[in-house]
């Protein structure tokens, strides 16, 4: 493949600089959550981490060379086959703490769901190119759009796992929001989500319901549902301005937080950094997810902005609903925090899409030919 | 189609710019949001937060459940829980484990007494779990550490649930034993129900039923205060006791197999031919899975697993020999089926076969005679079988030594079950790259050469001739039943195959077999009692070649190259109730060395029904067992 010389000059290494930067943060904090778990088990979670951010920066690599046009040719194979693998899931994949999320893949437990939710977003951003009708979307027009979203959400939601399920319906919301909806059509769609919200009730486990339950009235059960919930409130707030430092926040230390290296590895963060450390992170999001806006904005064509975009909105809602949730603002929903929470599969996916990004940031002033 | 796309596709750029304004604000303000609640929690209500975790006034902790019972059919207890004290020193205001341990050390050593603790590597400053300085401490100890209780801050004890194994070493090899869970089963374990600490079947039942006996771990919330003395429980999960697991196994036939093997190497099977339940396994020599509880020593450990007799493995499933004489059941059932001789078959026994340029030797020096099939069995008539053997030939006779069950895992459900050999041409030109030679059809006839078989495959062949040509899976497992009586699953006896004999071969081979033991003459003679009959088969295996007997000096058939004995037996013969088989290591002759051990399970076995029959004892019911009530 030729390789053009503008790509280069035009490489968004601040893009680059970022994800490296905020990944970098989410290794010392791997480190530090794993500090003092008996080296034990975790002994080598942050090695495993690092291995992670590796893998994804290579498939970061590859994917920029490859122009995104070119890619999203195959965004219908590449979704169909993302669906297989979250099929194959409910078929043959392996549970823990009673929901079944993983599959082996070339010796690696790897989660579907977390692919599904890049391959939605290429796969939308496909269609809408591809059905432009020069106004708002009606209703009846999305219902395609819909079907996209709809048939991972259902395999999600059979998992378990609603954080992703939830994470999928932000994003087509914002995604249909930005492509322009009627505003009959957007309240029409609203109310029906408002009337299947208390039917989709009957649909979650116990221990889906215990944990909203719980988020409303934490201090009534503070060892089940409710615990994580306090227990993170007390890491956080316990940080302080200047936080404990790190490697000495004893809520961390002490293993009050059960999984604090996934969902919960901010509060380790904030526990030891305290709010100046926590502002500075979320500064750190703020900007990346700004920066990302910024592309989508001056991509050369609808395609490269609705993927860029897709993606931008994938990784705001990400943070927005694990901190919450680490807060106290949000109920406990599965939800990682990109670039922090450890996880292979959540690491490598996100740094693909950053991938994509780069791609569609270096060919904006790119004609076709 | 790329191609004609314009820049924005027809859209209008102002209307995406408005929108890229509006998704700029919403993102700016929500994550603002955040950082406003990160300023409620952390510089507003900060101290108030800080406070609540120095204090660290509450803590998790997990709550161990107590593992199923173990019982055998009669609703015997065999493995039951106890409490153990163990002496935990748990960081909190206190931080210095040093000094607590010092303290303690004085406390113990004014009473002569040792802490055993090897405190952890403490470079580190500041916070780490609580660490556990002594496991299963004695009575003495824990009086101690509670009436100074005030006295040493941070230090407390946990009351935790550890196997009581009551019968030792009898039944060791059925039941196994426990420990914690190692690093490795944690990585595999991907239910993520385990944890550090927890307790799991290492091995034995306590391995392969470790699902149903582990139940699940409890957890509450205490409080406590200042000197880490626990305040008030605040919460609490209660944890959900295993199930209990009912065996085949009786124990009482159980013990008197295991007393008859008097530590002696070797081991002996016994099962009910009619299903294929086993109701007693013992191997010996055998290991104290109490010993395990405390967790065994370094020392204890090299001690156990590089002892010459093998005291952890379970011979009566792994242990695989050459089944001598016993082999010749299959041999003539397969001449029989395979229509190569009539019962009426004789062939001439002088005391030695010659095949080719070697002689092979009967046991009897001096001849049997002209033998036909019974006498050959009765007598166990070597040259008989080397005339037999040849007739069928090596494939054949494999054949029927799988139709038995032979050269194939039986499916007992205990892990590490050794699947034994039953050689053929193929199996040689694979493992030796050369052909198989006739001479070693002639030695497998008799059950030397390449052949091995396990006490339970033994058995289970001549079961499965007993019960009229079914071949079961022994089957250890009865049921098992909730911890308060409810039953949950129950395991149906398992049919594996039939040995596809017709019922008259099935007949002159069972009367062959009676023979054996109640006719004058017959190797096993020592089995012939006046009440039920008994039927079975004498087996003495060389465990070196030794084509030359002569050539070596008595000394030389030491204890180390002396025969296996070998006897294998059901009854009463017409309608079998329970089969034996018995391998005694280096015994020497099956019918004086294995026998008598039959012999002393079989009379054990009678008399126990015999004596219920006339008692009419209904079993123990659930609620008449000794619970493990120590906890509740």
């Amino acid at each position: 493949m030729k390789i053009d010389r503008r790509l280069l000059f035009s490489f968004d290494w601040i893009l680059l600089a970022l994800i490296l930067l905020i990944s970098l943060v989410g290794l010392l904090n791997i480190y530090s959550a794993g500090y003092s778990l008996d080296n034990f088990r975790q002994e080598h979670l942050y090695l495993k981490q690092a291995q992670w951010i590796v893998i994804g920066l290579v498939l970061m690599g590859v994917i920029t060379c490859f122009d995104y046009r070119f890619i999203c040719r195959y965004a219908y194979v590449i979704y169909a086959a993302s669906l297989f693998l979250l099929a194959l899931v409910s078929l043959y994949g392996y549970a823990t703490h009673g929901s079944q999320r993983w599959i082996i893949l070339g010796g690696f437990f790897f989660q579907p769901s977390e692919l599904v939710k890049l391959t939605i977003v290429i796969a939308l951003a496909k269609y809408f190119d591809d059905h432009i009708i020069g106004r708002s979307y009606r209703l009846r027009e999305l219902y395609i759009p819909f079907l996209i979203v709809v048939i991972p959400f259902f395999f999600i939601l059979k998992q378990p796992d609603l954080g992703t399920a939830l994470i999928l319906m932000f994003l087509i919301l914002s995604i249909t929001f930005f492509i322009g909806i009627e505003w009959k059509s957007l309240l029409l769609a609203c109310t029906g989500g408002l009337i299947l919200i208390p039917l989709s009730w009957l649909f979650l486990k116990d221990y889906q319901k215990d944990r909203i339950t719980a988020f409303f009235n934490p201090e009534n059960d503070p060892l089940g549902s409710g615990y994580h919930i306090l227990q993170s409130i007390i890491a956080v707030g316990s940080g302080g301005i200047f936080g404990k430092g790190y490697l000495r926040g004893s809520q961390t230390q002490l293993k009050f937080l059960p999984v604090q290296q996934t969902d919960f590895v901010f509060s380790v963060f904030a526990e030891e950094w305290g709010f100046i450390g926590g502002v500075i992170l979320v500064a750190m999001f703020l900007i990346l997810i700004l920066w990302c806006l910024k592309i989508a904005l001056h991509s050369r064509d609808l395609l490269g902005m609705l993927i860029s975009f897709g993606i931008t909105m994938l990784v705001f809602w990400e943070v927005f609903i694990n901190v919450g949730m680490v807060l106290g603002m949000l109920p406990v929903v599965g939800i990682p925090l990109p670039f922090l929470s450890y996880g292979g599969s959540s690491m490598v996916v996100l740094m693909t899409a950053m991938g994509l990004l780069l791609n569609v940031s270096m060919r904006r002033f790119i004609l076709y030919p | 189609m790329a191609e004609n796309h314009g820049r924005l596709n027809g859209h209008e750029p102002g209307k995406f710019k408005d929108r890229f304004k509006i998704a700029f604000a919403v993102v700016s303000i929500m994550l603002c949001i955040l950082i406003m609640r990160m300023w409620h929690l952390q510089v507003i209500r900060g101290d108030e937060l800080r406070q609540r975790s120095e204090n660290n006034s509450v803590r998790l902790r997990k709550i161990k459940p107590l593992r199923g019972l173990i019982l055998d059919t009669n609703g015997q207890v065999l493995v039951d829980n106890q409490p153990s004290f163990d002496i935990i020193f748990v960081p909190n205001r206190n931080r210095n484990i040093n000094e607590a341990a010092y303290k303690l050390r004085q406390l113990f050593a004014a009473r002569s007494l040792t802490l055993s603790a090897d405190l952890p590597p403490l470079g580190k400053k500041g916070w780490f779990p609580p660490v556990k300085l002594e496991k299963n401490i004695s009575m003495e100890k824990l009086a101690i550490v509670e009436t100074h209780a005030s006295d040493l801050p941070g230090i407390t004890i946990d009351v935790v649930p550890i196997r009581q194994y009551l019968n030792g070493k009898m039944i060791a090899h059925i039941i196994g034993y426990t420990g914690e869970v190692s690093r490795e089963e944690l990585k595999r374990d991907m239910s993520g129900d385990s944890s550090i600490g927890d307790i799991t079947g290492k091995d034995g039942l306590e391995k392969q039923l470790d699902q149903y006996l582990k139940g699940k771990s409890g957890a509450e919330q205490v409080e406590v205060n200042v000197l880490g003395k626990e305040v008030k429980v605040i919460g609490k999960i209660e944890p959900v006791s295993g199930y209990n697991v009912i065996l085949t196994i009786d124990a009482n036939l159980q013990k008197a197999a295991w007393e008859a093997l008097q530590d002696r190497a070797g081991s002996v099977v016994a099962i009910d031919p009619r299903d294929g339940s086993v109701l007693a396994l013992a191997s010996s020599p055998a290991f104290d899975p109490n010993l395990f509880n405390m967790g065994l020593s370094a020392d204890d450990w090299d001690d156990l697993s590089n002892d010459a007799s093998h005291p952890m493995g379970n011979r009566a499933i792994a242990g695989q020999y050459p089944p001598g004489s016993t082999y010749k059941l299959i041999v003539a059932a397969a001449a029989l089926e395979e229509g190569l001789i009539t019962p009426d078959t004789t062939f001439n026994c002088n005391g030695s076969f010659q095949f080719g340029n070697r002689t092979y030797k009967c046991w009897q020096k001096h001849g049997h005679g002209r033998v036909n099939l019974h006498r050959a069995i009765v007598e166990s008539c070597d040259v008989y079988f080397y005339n037999v053997g040849k007739l069928v030939g090596v494939d054949k006779l494999a054949e029927y030594a799988s139709r038995f069950g032979l050269g194939q895992p039986t499916g007992i459900d205990l892990p590490r079950e050794k699947s034994g050999l039953v050689p053929t041409r193929q199996w040689k030109q694979q493992r030796f790259k050369e052909p198989w030679q006739l001479g070693e059809t002639v030695s497998i006839s008799i059950g030397q050469g390449f052949n091995l078989v396990t006490p339970i495959q033994l058995v289970n062949a001549y079961a499965s001739l007993a019960n009229g040509g079914t071949v079961y899976q022994p089957r250890l497992v009865k049921c098992i039943e909730t911890a308060d009586g409810r039953v949950l699953k129950t395991f149906e006896p398992q049919k594996k195959g039939n040995i596809g004999l017709s019922e008259k071969n099935i007949e002159i081979l069972k009367y062959a077999l009676w023979g054996v033991v109640n006719e004058s003459g017959g190797t096993g003679h020592a089995l012939m009692r006046k009440e039920e009959d008994v039927s079975g088969k004498t087996g003495t295996a060389q465990v070196v070649s030794r084509p030359d007997d002569e050539k070596h000096s008595k000394a030389f058939v030491s204890s180390k190259h002396g025969d296996h004995a070998l006897f294998v037996c059901f009854a009463p013969s017409d309608h079998p109730e329970i089969a034996v088989a018995v391998i005694m290591e280096h015994g020497g002759h099956g019918g004086s060395a294995a026998a008598p051990i039959a012999r002393k399970v079989i009379d054990a076995y009678f008399e126990r029904k015999n004596s219920a029959m006339t008692k009419n004892k209904p079993p123990l019911t659930i609620s008449q067992r000794p619970q493990a009530g120590i906890y509740r």
